[in-house]
């Protein structure tokens, strides 16, 4: 593929994608010349991964046009797209660790010796010439797995390369990298553009796009919102940009906190936090704002004993706790109520009844039996105070929809009697009506006396729900917004920008 | 026209689960008694329940593993320890010193199951092959692979007694059955058996102790590997080192054509006891009809595979 003599190697017009009849691409267009990094940003959900994997071939818009080197053209496959020079290098690598560096670089396209085995010795020279060009200093027979997640990206690029790749589209790369790693990335960025790729970067990080971008398009609710030179704008802008519209900052509480329940200080976990403080009230809620990858859940996890922090201090109430199994945090009665509803929820091929029990059956026993009776009268009376709509509690718990799974297990961490609820992502994948439920009981909680930690990525979310807003940004608290100073603006601004 | 078929399979599966493998034994006990007059005879019938009763129990600890998603190859080779220890004890002990001493011999063996399956994640399909392996060299090495008769008139009542009629295998197997069913369906350990098998992660972070519980259900299946070799020391009144070779894989068919899934969290040890009287009558039955016992390996052998096909289309759906 050869850019036009316009020198555009990819235009999309209109491009319009939409999933269920939910529009999460709305007529976007995006120009991206050769040797131009573009920047692509917004907030979750804004359509950032759906524009990506159109680009890549994975989707086919509804409505739009895509015309690569100047040709219009209809991507019908990853591989279809790779072939007309487009490559995604998605956030998960897809290399093989038990591999070489150079058989992954030429997986599914060896080179072949005349008798049509693999020729080792120009598969490996090809390799060396080619990390060697872009100045990657990994030796080609070096086992993939052995390498760090920062060399791993740079082996993925060079493979983008060996196909011969125009376009490059980078989805996030450097949520996994740390500071220096993120630096040689964008060396190597450099020397791709000045190659005279094109590079479409996605970033949650905004002061990376001014490090690297030429160019910035902003998404919100799969619609374009902005597109201009870096250089003409500011992070100001850009943020404007991404959220859109004033939400009202806040329902005037009502709500009177009390004595301190949660205290984190200085709580550390070698690689994924450092020296995080906080504390949170009886009756209040307190949110955990962040990026992915900022360390939230880790925090989360590691307050509730399912990891163990390497040092630090959590009291509860007062009292300087250290829990060994998520065991014993249910016996200091707090619970947690994971963003990861499939892998560390569900109990999928058990009723409802049992999932919403599991927590604290002992609490349904007497000389060692299980009173089936009082467990049932538990399960129904869960059910009405959150409007779980079910079958019945002995329908297999994989049978419900996501907000109504989500209240089961909710029910599940009320099981524990707790005093503490930390909440992961309590609405991810429920639909609307669940998730305003989900507010309104967790509101009650509160009301009654419940201390809450929510961790939430929606903005909205914290805002209408927090009375106040740690933010987390790579494992440390950035900071600590009161409610009057809580904004999609301030919170952005502190998660996304530099110090 | 293949998704009619599956899920027309997937719905029969969700039928068998809960009636069908009941009801797939009266059909087969109807057919019997048509097929052999001799069939439908209390004697044949007890007869049955005596010859199942090794493998039943055996099946019972082996619902435990596989309900938590584990499974247990070693349960024969745990019964030929058990056996030798048994004909060798009572050389020179009384029933009471060597019948424990058998019994916590099994155990043993279940709880090196269970720590390296628990603590060490070895997979529990290489753990127990080892075990498998390994208990059988014990078995040889304690014998020095010569048979060893037992005298004891008293032990033979075990597997050769009757109480009101009924044998004592059988009396042992319907015990072992109650017990389990009780202990699985009405108490935590029992439900948190269920979870493990369901989604360990999700079972940990709800406080249930897996590792503890993993250890438990691998020494529940040795304790009853242990009885199972009681009651065949007794019925063969010698202890040889190759006494249970390949029960193992008996276990696990009646398990899995009980309706027990073999990735954890469904099925129930009345499942197994009736997928082993299925496997029981059809053997018994082929037998009264004369069919070469050649043969009867392929019924088996056709009726487990479309047993575990019907299953996995239900886990499926």
């Amino acid at each position: 593929m050869a850019a036009g003599t316009s020198g555009i190697l990819l235009e999309a017009h209109g491009l319009t994608k939409a999933f269920d009849g939910n529009v999460v691409l709305n007529g976007v267009d995006l120009t991206l010349h050769a040797g131009e990094v573009h920047a692509v940003v917004g907030e979750n959900g804004a359509g950032k991964s759906t524009l990506i994997k159109t680009l890549g071939g994975v989707h086919r818009p509804d409505a739009g046009h895509l015309a690569i080197a100047g040709v219009e053209t209809t991507l019908r496959s990853p591989r279809d797209a790779i072939a007309r020079g487009i490559m995604v290098i998605h956030q998960e690598l897809s290399l093989a660790p038990h591999l070489t560096v150079a058989e992954n670089i030429y997986l599914g396209h060896f080179p072949r010796s005349r008798i049509g085995l693999i020729d080792r010795q120009r598969m490996h020279r090809q390799t060396g010439d080619l990390l060697r060009r872009l100045h990657i200093g990994i030796d080609p027979r070096t086992v993939t797995g052995d390498l760090s997640i920062a060399q791993q990206q740079m082996v993925e690029i060079a493979k983008a390369i060996s196909f011969k790749a125009q376009v490059l589209i980078l989805d996030e790369p450097t949520a996994v990298l740390d500071e220096d790693m993120v630096g040689t990335l964008f060396e190597l960025i450099a020397k791709l553009k000045a190659d005279g790729l094109g590079i479409v970067f996605i970033s949650h990080h905004l002061e990376e796009i001014f490090r690297i971008a030429d160019t910035v398009t902003v998404l919100r609710d799969g619609k374009r919102t902005g597109v201009s030179p870096v250089s003409e704008v500011d992070q100001d802008w850009l943020v404007s940009k991404m959220i859109g519209r004033n939400f009202p900052a806040f329902n005037a509480g009502a709500r009177r906190p009390g004595e301190p329940a949660l205290e984190v200080r200085n709580l550390s976990r070698a690689g994924q936090f450092e020296d995080i403080s906080f504390t949170a009230h009886k009756g209040e809620i307190v949110g955990l704002a962040g990026l992915v990858g900022a360390g939230r859940t880790e925090v989360a996890q590691a307050i509730v004993g399912i990891s163990r922090p390497t040092s630090g201090e959590v009291r509860v109430f007062g009292k300087p706790v250290r829990f060994r199994n998520p065991g014993s945090a249910t016996k200091l009665a707090i619970a947690y109520v994971s963003e990861d509803r499939k892998s560390l929820g569900l109990l999928p091929n058990r009723p409802v009844r049992e999932n919403a029990t599991i927590s604290n059956l002992s609490r349904f026993r007497r000389l060692g039996f299980l009173r089936l009776g009082k467990e049932r009268a538990y399960v129904r009376d869960v059910i009405k105070r959150l409007d779980v709509r079910l079958p019945g509690m002995d329908a297999e718990i994989r049978t419900l929809s996501g907000g109504n799974q989500q209240k089961v297990l909710i029910g599940r961490a009320l099981a524990v009697e707790p005093r503490i609820l930390i909440f992961d992502e309590p609405t991810r994948g429920v639909d609307i009506g669940a998730k305003s439920e989900i507010y309104a009981f967790i509101d009650g909680l509160v009301a009654s006396g419940m201390c809450v930690v929510l961790i939430s990525s929606e903005m909205e979310e914290l805002l209408r729900l927090a009375d106040r807003i740690v933010v987390l940004r790579r494992g440390r608290v950035a900071t600590t917004l009161s409610r009057a100073e809580a904004s999609e603006t301030t919170i952005l601004q502190a998660a996304a920008l530099a110090g | 026209m293949t998704t009619t078929f599956s899920s027309n399979v997937a719905s029969f599966a969700r039928i068998w689960r809960r009636v069908g493998v009941f009801a797939a034994l009266v059909l087969l006990v109807i057919a019997a008694s048509f097929l052999s007059d001799r069939f439908l005879t209390a004697p044949n019938l007890l007869n049955i329940l005596r010859q199942v009763a090794i493998v039943g129990i055996l099946a019972i600890g082996m619902t435990f593993v596989i309900l938590t998603r584990g499974i247990d190859l070693s349960v024969g080779s745990i019964l030929g320890i058990s056996v030798v220890l048994y004909a060798g004890l009572l050389e020179h002990y009384s029933m009471a010193v060597a019948i424990p001493l058998g019994l916590a011999a099994a155990m043993l063996a279940g709880l090196v199951n269970g720590i390296g399956v628990a603590w060490a994640r070895i997979p529990p399909f290489i753990m127990t092959l080892g075990m498998l392996s390994f208990a059988r060299g014990l078995a040889f090495i304690y014998t020095g692979g010569t048979p060893i008769p037992i005298l004891n008139e008293n032990f033979y009542d075990l597997g050769n007694g009757y109480v009101f009629g009924v044998p004592i295998p059988s009396l042992i197997l319907l015990a072992v059955l109650a017990v389990s069913a009780v202990v699985l369906s009405l108490t935590a350990f029992g439900r948190s058996i269920y979870a493990i098998g369901s989604n360990e992660d999700a079972a940990r972070l709800s406080g249930v102790p897996v590792h503890q519980y993993k250890v438990i259900v691998y020494v529940i299946s040795g304790l009853v590997s242990g009885l199972a070799g009681l009651v065949y020391a007794s019925q063969l009144s010698i202890g040889t080192p190759i006494a249970g070779q390949g029960y193992e894989l008996d276990a696990i068919a009646a398990v899995v054509v009980g309706g027990t899934s073999l990735f954890g969290g469904k099925g129930s040890v009345g499942g197994t006891f009736i997928g082993t009287l299925i496997i029981g009558v059809l053997a018994n039955t082929l037998n009264l009809t004369g069919v070469d016992p050649y043969v009867q390996q392929l019924f088996k052998g056709a009726l487990i595979v479309v047993a575990v096909y019907v299953m996995s289309r239900s886990d499926r759906a």
